[in-house]
C-alpha cells in the first residue's frame, strides 16, 4: 500500500521550496511517504462552479487514480486539499472513498512526531502569530488545536493568539476563486489579518491561498512583520536557520 | 451564454472600480464601513454592558434557538393557526394571511384605502414581501421615521445601506448643508443639533398626523399573538401609538411559539449588535379601555386598528421541498452575517441587492428575481469562507447557500470566464495551472 504526500496544484506551482520543506518534515517523521508525479486536482477550485453530477466525475477520477496507485492514506502539505477530501470526498463518494486522509499539520502534531522533532530555539523567546486558514477551519474534522499543540511544543516559541482566531477567524479574501477576479476582496481582508496581530513578530500560516494573499498585501503595504508557511519555519527551526526567513 | 458571464462580470468589474474613485458613493459608504464593521466585531468582547461578551451569549443560546426555530418550522401550519386564531378571537387583531407576495400588497393597499401617505419603521420585512415597490408604483408618499432612514431620504441616497445604521455613512457636515437647502434651517454641524431639530419638527408631526403606520416584527409569539418591536429612538413606540391604524407585515417565519421565544429573538439581535434595546414594545391588541361602565371600547389614546399580514409567499415552498435556501427560514435578521462578511468587509454597499446589502439580501434577490440578479449584486465576491455561518446564532450556512446558487449560476452560464476557463483546466486536464 502506498502512502502519498499529496502537495496541492498551487503549492507544486508556485512553492518548490515549501514542498521540499514539507516533504523533508515527513520523511523524518515516516520515511514510507512518498510523492507521485503529476496527481490530479483535487477539485477544489470547480466545487463552487460545477454541478453536483460533473464535479462526481472528476471526484471519482480522482478516486481512481488512488486506486490504481494503490494509496491507502494520505498526508496533505494544501490546507484546500484538506478541506475538500475530508468534506466532500466522503459526501460524493460514501464508502468507496477508502482513503485516510490527514492534513501536514495533524501529522506533524502526533505526540510521538513531536518527540522525535524535539524542536527548539536557541535565544531569547519568540512571540508568534497563528492565522487559523478556512480551509483548516470549516472541514467537519477541523484543524484546529493541532498547530497550537505544535507551537507549544517548541521551546522558546511563544503563541499570541490574533484577535480572531480558531473558528472566528478572517479569512484572507482569496478563496472562491474571488483571488483570480476581484483582488480587492484580499487587499481588505489580508491588511485586515495583519492588523490582527497583535503583539505577535511572525504570521504563520498553514494554507496556500492565504499565504500568497498574505504575501502580496505585506509587499504591497509595506508591512515588515513576516508570514511564513508553517512547514518552513518548523525546517528552519530544524536546520538552525533564521526562523524570519520567508521565501 | 458565456458572453453574459462576462458583460455581468465587467458590470461588476467598474462597481468594484467605484471603490477606487476619491468622492464617489460607494467609496464614502466603504469608508465608513470598513470602520463600523471593525468597531461592531470588536464589540463582541466588551463586557460593560453585560457580564458576558455576546459570543458567549449566542454560544449560551445557539441550540435553544435552532431548536425553537426547526420546531416552529417542522409545525408552521399549526403555529400559523394558532397565531391567527389568538390574533382575531382574543386580541382584536384584523389579520390577513397572504399566499404570495402579491397578495399581501393587494391586502396592504386596500386597507391603505385613500391615503396617500405612509409612515414607517424600518422594516426589511417590507422590502421582500414588496410593499416599498408597490407604494412607488402606486405614488405613495413614504415617510422613513428611523433616523438613519430619514437622512437617506434626505439626500435622495439610491444605493443600499446598512440596516441596522443606514445613515451611519454622511458626514455631518453634509447633513447640516442638506437640511439647510432642504428645510431652509441653519443648525450647528453637531449630531446633537441634528437630533434636536428631528425632535423639534418631525416628532410633534408623527405624534399628531399619522393616521396609517406601517412596521414589521422581530418576532410574533404564537401562544400570545404578539407583536414584538424592539427600537432604541421611539419612533416605534410613536407609530405603533400615535396613528389610528397599525398595519403589520411580514413573513411566517417570525413566528415563534411563546413571548419569551420572542423575546429571546429580540435580546440575540440587541446582543449581536452590542446596541441594548430602548424600548421593547409587547403589541396584544389595539388601545383600548373599559373605564365606562366596564364596556369595554377601542381606540382610546393608541391605534383604533392593528392590522397584520403574514406572508407565506417563498417560505412553505423552500421548506416542503427542501429548496437550497431552506436553513434561511430560521434567520432572525440579526446582521450577524454583515459585520463578519469577507466580502461585506471589502466591497461594503456593492455586495448587495435592493433587499439591503451582505449575502442575506443577496440571497433574497435570488429567491425574487432568480440566479442572474444574485450575480449582478456580486454572488462571485463571496470567498466562500463561512464566517456567516460560524457566527450565525442560529447556525445557518449561508456560504453554502451561496455555494449552490454559484453553482446554478455557472450552470446558466453567468460565471465570471476566468472562474469557468480554472474549471475548465480542472476538469479536462486535472490540473488549473
Amino acid at each position: 500500500m502506498t502512502k502519498l504526500i499529496f502537495q496541492g496544484c498551487l503549492s507544486a506551482k508556485h512553492y518548490e521550496s515549501t514542498c521540499k520543506n514539507a516533504v523533508k518534515i515527513i520523511h523524518l517523521l515516516d520515511s514510507e511517504y512518498q510523492v507521485i508525479e503529476n496527481p490530479p486536482c483535487c477539485g477544489s477550485l470547480s466545487f463552487n462552479m460545477t454541478s453536483d453530477e460533473i464535479m462526481k466525475k472528476h471526484v471519482e477520477f480522482v478516486n481512481n487514480w488512488f486506486i490504481a496507485n494503490n494509496v491507502s492514506e494520505l498526508v496533505t502539505i494544501c490546507a484546500g486539499c484538506y478541506s475538500y477530501f475530508s468534506r466532500y470526498y466522503k459526501e460524493f463518494l460514501g464508502t468507496e472513498f477508502k482513503i485516510k486522509v490527514q492534513h501536514l499539520l495533524q501529522f506533524i502534531a502526533k505526540p510521538e512526531h513531536l518527540k522525535k522533532l524535539n524542536l527548539k530555539i536557541n535565544g531569547k523567546n519568540l512571540k508568534v502569530n497563528y492565522h487559523d486558514a478556512c480551509h483548516l477551519r470549516n472541514p467537519s474534522n477541523p484543524i484546529i488545536e493541532e498547530p497550537r499543540i505544535i507551537l507549544n511544543s517548541i521551546e522558546n516559541v511563544e503563541l499570541i493568539e490574533m484577535e480572531f482566531n480558531r473558528k472566528n477567524s478572517l479569512c484572507c479574501g482569496a478563496g472562491g476563486g474571488t483571488y483570480s477576479i476581484f483582488k480587492e476582496n484580499s487587499d481588505h481582508s489580508a491588511k485586515s489579518i495583519f492588523d490582527n496581530m497583535r503583539k505577535g513578530k511572525i504570521l504563520l500560516t498553514a494554507c496556500p491561498f492565504c499565504y500568497t494573499a498574505l504575501r502580496r498585501i505585506k509587499e504591497i503595504n509595506r508591512i515588515t512583520k513576516p508570514v511564513i508557511k508553517f512547514e518552513d519555519f518548523l525546517v528552519n527551526i530544524m536546520e538552525g536557520k533564521e526562523v524570519f526567513d520567508d521565501q | 451564454m458565456i458572453n453574459r458571464g462576462k458583460d455581468l462580470y465587467d458590470e461588476l468589474r467598474s462597481r468594484v472600480d467605484k471603490l477606487k474613485e476619491e468622492g464617489s458613493p460607494e467609496k464614502k459608504y466603504w469608508d465608513v464601513w470598513k470602520l463600523g464593521c471593525v468597531l461592531k466585531a470588536r464589540q463582541h468582547d466588551v463586557r460593560k454592558l453585560y457580564n458576558d461578551t455576546s459570543r458567549e451569549f449566542v454560544e449560551k443560546y445557539r441550540e435553544q434557538l435552532i431548536d425553537m426555530k426547526e420546531h416552529v418550522l417542522e409545525n408552521i401550519d399549526s403555529y400559523v393557526e394558532q397565531t391567527i386564531r389568538v390574533m382575531r378571537e382574543t386580541n382584536n387583531f384584523k389579520v390577513y394571511y397572504a399566499d404570495t407576495n402579491e397578495d399581501a400588497q393587494k391586502f396592504f393597499m386596500e386597507e391603505l384605502g385613500d391615503s396617500k401617505v405612509i409612515y414607517k419603521s424600518k422594516s426589511n420585512e417590507a422590502k421582500d414581501i414588496g410593499i416599498i415597490d408597490i407604494l412607488r408604483k402606486n405614488e405613495i408618499t413614504i415617510k422613513e421615521t428611523d433616523l438613519g432612514d430619514v437622512l437617506v431620504q434626505l439626500f435622495d441616497y439610491k444605493l443600499p445601506s446598512f440596516q441596522i445604521g443606514p445613515g451611519a455613512h454622511f458626514l455631518i457636515e453634509d447633513i447640516v448643508a442638506r437640511i439647510k437647502e432642504v428645510h431652509g434651517v441653519e443648525i450647528k454641524p453637531k449630531p446633537s443639533a441634528i437630533v434636536d431639530f428631528y425632535r423639534r419638527t418631525y416628532r410633534k408631526e408623527l405624534l399628531n398626523e399619522v393616521k396609517i403606520s406601517l412596521t414589521s416584527a422581530n418576532a410574533i409569539s404564537a401562544e400570545e399573538g404578539t407583536i414584538v418591536l424592539g427600537e432604541n429612538e421611539g419612533n416605534i413606540s410613536l407609530l405603533t401609538r400615535a396613528t389610528e391604524k397599525h398595519i403589520v407585515v411580514c413573513g411566517i417565519s417570525k413566528i415563534v411559539p411563546t413571548i419569551l421565544d420572542a423575546v429571546l429573538v429580540a435580546k440575540t439581535q440587541t446582543r449581536i449588535n452590542n446596541v441594548p434595546f430602548a424600548y421593547i414594545n409587547l403589541i396584544s391588541r389595539p388601545s383600548c379601555t373599559s373605564d365606562i361602565r366596564g364596556i369595554n371600547v377601542l381606540g382610546m389614546y393608541g391605534a383604533k386598528e392593528v392590522v397584520v399580514i403574514l406572508v407565506d409567499d417563498w417560505r412553505k415552498s423552500a421548506l416542503n421541498k427542501n429548496i437550497i435556501y431552506r436553513d434561511f427560514l430560521r434567520c432572525i435578521n440579526c446582521g450577524s452575517c454583515n459585520y463578519i462578511c469577507t466580502a461585506s468587509r471589502a466591497f461594503g454597499n456593492i455586495f448587495a441587492s435592493k433587499y439591503g446589502w451582505g449575502p442575506t439580501a443577496i440571497i433574497r434577490d435570488y429567491i425574487h428575481n432568480g440566479v442572474e440578479s444574485a450575480v449582478k449584486d456580486g454572488l462571485f465576491l463571496c470567498t466562500g469562507c463561512e464566517n456567516c455561518f460560524h457566527w450565525c446564532p442560529v447556525s445557518i450556512n449561508l456560504g453554502e447557500i451561496m455555494k449552490s446558487i454559484k453553482k446554478e449560476a455557472t450552470k446558466a452560464g453567468l460565471c465570471p470566464p476566468l472562474l469557468k476557463k480554472y474549471q475548465k483546466k480542472i476538469l479536462n486536464d486535472k490540473n488549473p495551472f
